[in-house]
């Protein structure tokens, strides 16, 4: 096959599908993120190291195993599935919602960990002079730590979203491998490597694929500098 | 006891040299790992065995892999090695045969009779079929051949869920997610499965599974083992077509 072909219709699918999911992954995560990083860096509270290890858990465990479980529960016939699909007619199960909802899932560590660094990093004192100052603690956390913050929240996105378009186990275990529906960048790759002769194909999706992971990579470098100019005021 | 086990995962593994290196489609695994312990029952000779998709164990023979024989659950990979002057050519043997079956989740569906005036999409209202990847996982390749054949595919198209492989399918039907599924004869009887319909034997091609030795003719003995009577009841045990 000609290495410079246009890219098939499935192809093309394919790839707008990964972006998609990771869009979607990570703008959905993102509140989520910030709130458990901003919990996990500077609250104390009893249960801490279970909410801890419950948040790291996609990180440590198979891929293969989160998406069973994601299966089992928010599958048509589990708990969650038939709560969601009953009261908001919403259905995840082999749609691309839920590859959205895999993705996020598996990225959500890295992402609450490159936040909880880039809190860990502001000095509490900025945000006790707010308080002093009389502004609320919503206020603070808005004007204050947000700003600052901001360094840590992208890097946590970027990640996210690198994860989340390069998320593979999970996804193919929750939501299959249904060509244009389901059917991620990874998974059309690993689906033209099952083909005899389909190398060729595959490799053009892998260097796209590794086109988009550089892209976003530099983009997220250059995006922290511009950030970290802005914040440290020089 | 910390230490042994400590030790036992920094050496190295055993030296296997004399043993016989079998690279076999996952479908086998029931079968052969049965097969396998009779084999050293009765010669002392040890076999082992490495399980995967047919596309991932071709490509990792192609790169030169340690196998001495190959079983494909696909003609076409085989084909691939024979062209490529891996397989020791004159040592390829149809080894087993399978047939294509409809299950359901609801262990109470009716039996439906697969055949151009079928409505099948009334059957399947708004559920879910899952079978393998149409255009790469042999399963799949199957099923959706007879479908068109039968001229029921364009009925159900948008309500199939395409898997990476037969055994996802299975385990989708099982758990209820897809009520609907198409799978090997010898999967739905491992999988304890409701069968529906099987597929007529005219409406794909005939499901073959190949085997070739790999260079050497060191598992030679076992190929031909393989074609045993006591093999073969193992393998009618799980659900399999012998011989020809």
């Amino acid at each position: 096959m000609d290495f410079f072909a246009p890219l098939s219709p499935a192809e093309y699918a394919a790839i707008s599908l990964s972006l998609r999911v990771g869009f979607w992954a990570t703008l959905v995560s993102l509140p989520f993120g910030i709130i458990t990083a901003y919990v996990l860096a500077r609250k104390t509270f009893w249960g801490k190291q279970i909410v801890n290890g419950l948040v790291h858990l996609p990180l440590i465990l198979p891929p293969v195993v989160t998406g069973y479980l994601l299966l089992l529960g928010f599958g048509r016939q589990g708990p969650f599935g038939t709560i969601l699909a009953d009261c908001c007619g919403v259905v995840l199960a082999f749609q691309w919602t839920g590859a959205v909802l895999a993705a996020a899932i598996m990225a959500f560590p890295l992402m609450v960990r490159a936040i909880r660094l880039g809190i860990e990093a502001v000095d509490p004192q900025l945000e006790e002079a707010a308080s002093t100052l009389g502004a609320s603690p919503l206020r603070v956390f808005a004007t204050v730590t947000i700003p600052l913050i901001l360094p840590g929240i992208l890097a946590g996105a970027i990640l996210a979203f690198a994860k989340a378009l390069g998320e593979f186990g999970a996804t193919i275990t929750f939501v299959a491998n249904i060509p244009g529906q389901t059917q991620t960048l990874p998974a059309a790759i690993y689906t033209l490597l099952q083909v005899p002769n389909g190398d060729a194909a595959a490799f053009r999706l892998v260097v796209i694929a590794i086109f988009v992971a550089m892209m976003a990579l530099i983009l997220s470098e250059y995006l922290a500098k511009q950030l970290g100019k802005k914040v440290s005021g020089r | 006891m910390l230490r042994a086990a400590v030790l036992a995962i920094m050496l190295p593994c055993p030296s296997l040299a004399q043993d016989v290196t079998v690279f076999a489609a996952a479908s086998l695994q029931t079968a052969l790992d049965q097969i396998a312990v009779d084999w050293h029952r009765e010669t002392g000779d040890q076999v082992v065995i490495s399980y995967g998709g047919s596309a991932s164990l071709a490509k990792q023979i192609t790169a030169g892999a340690p196998a001495d024989l190959f079983v494909s659950a696909a003609e076409n990979w085989m084909d691939v090695l024979e062209q490529g002057g891996v397989i020791w050519a004159n040592s390829r043997q149809n080894l087993l045969g399978n047939d294509l079956v409809m299950i359901a989740h609801d262990q109470t569906a009716a039996a439906i009779v697969l055949e151009p005036s079928l409505n099948l999409a009334a059957r399947l209202q708004k559920g879910k079929l899952a079978m393998g990847q149409i255009d790469s996982v042999p399963a799949g390749q199957y099923g959706h051949q007879a479908l068109t054949h039968l001229g029921l595919w364009e009925q159900i198209a948008a309500q199939v869920v395409q898997t990476e492989n037969v055994r996802a399918a299975l385990a989708l039907v099982t758990l209820g997610e897809a009520d609907f599924g198409i799978v090997y004869g010898s999967d739905a009887l491992a999988g304890q499965s409701h069968i529906i319909a099987k597929f007529p034997p005219d409406s794909h091609a005939p499901i073959r599974y190949p085997a070739a030795l790999i260079q050497s003719n060191l598992a030679e003995p076992f190929l031909r083992y393989l074609g045993s009577d006591q093999a073969k009841a193992v393998f009618i045990a799980q659900g399999f077509a012998v011989g020809e």
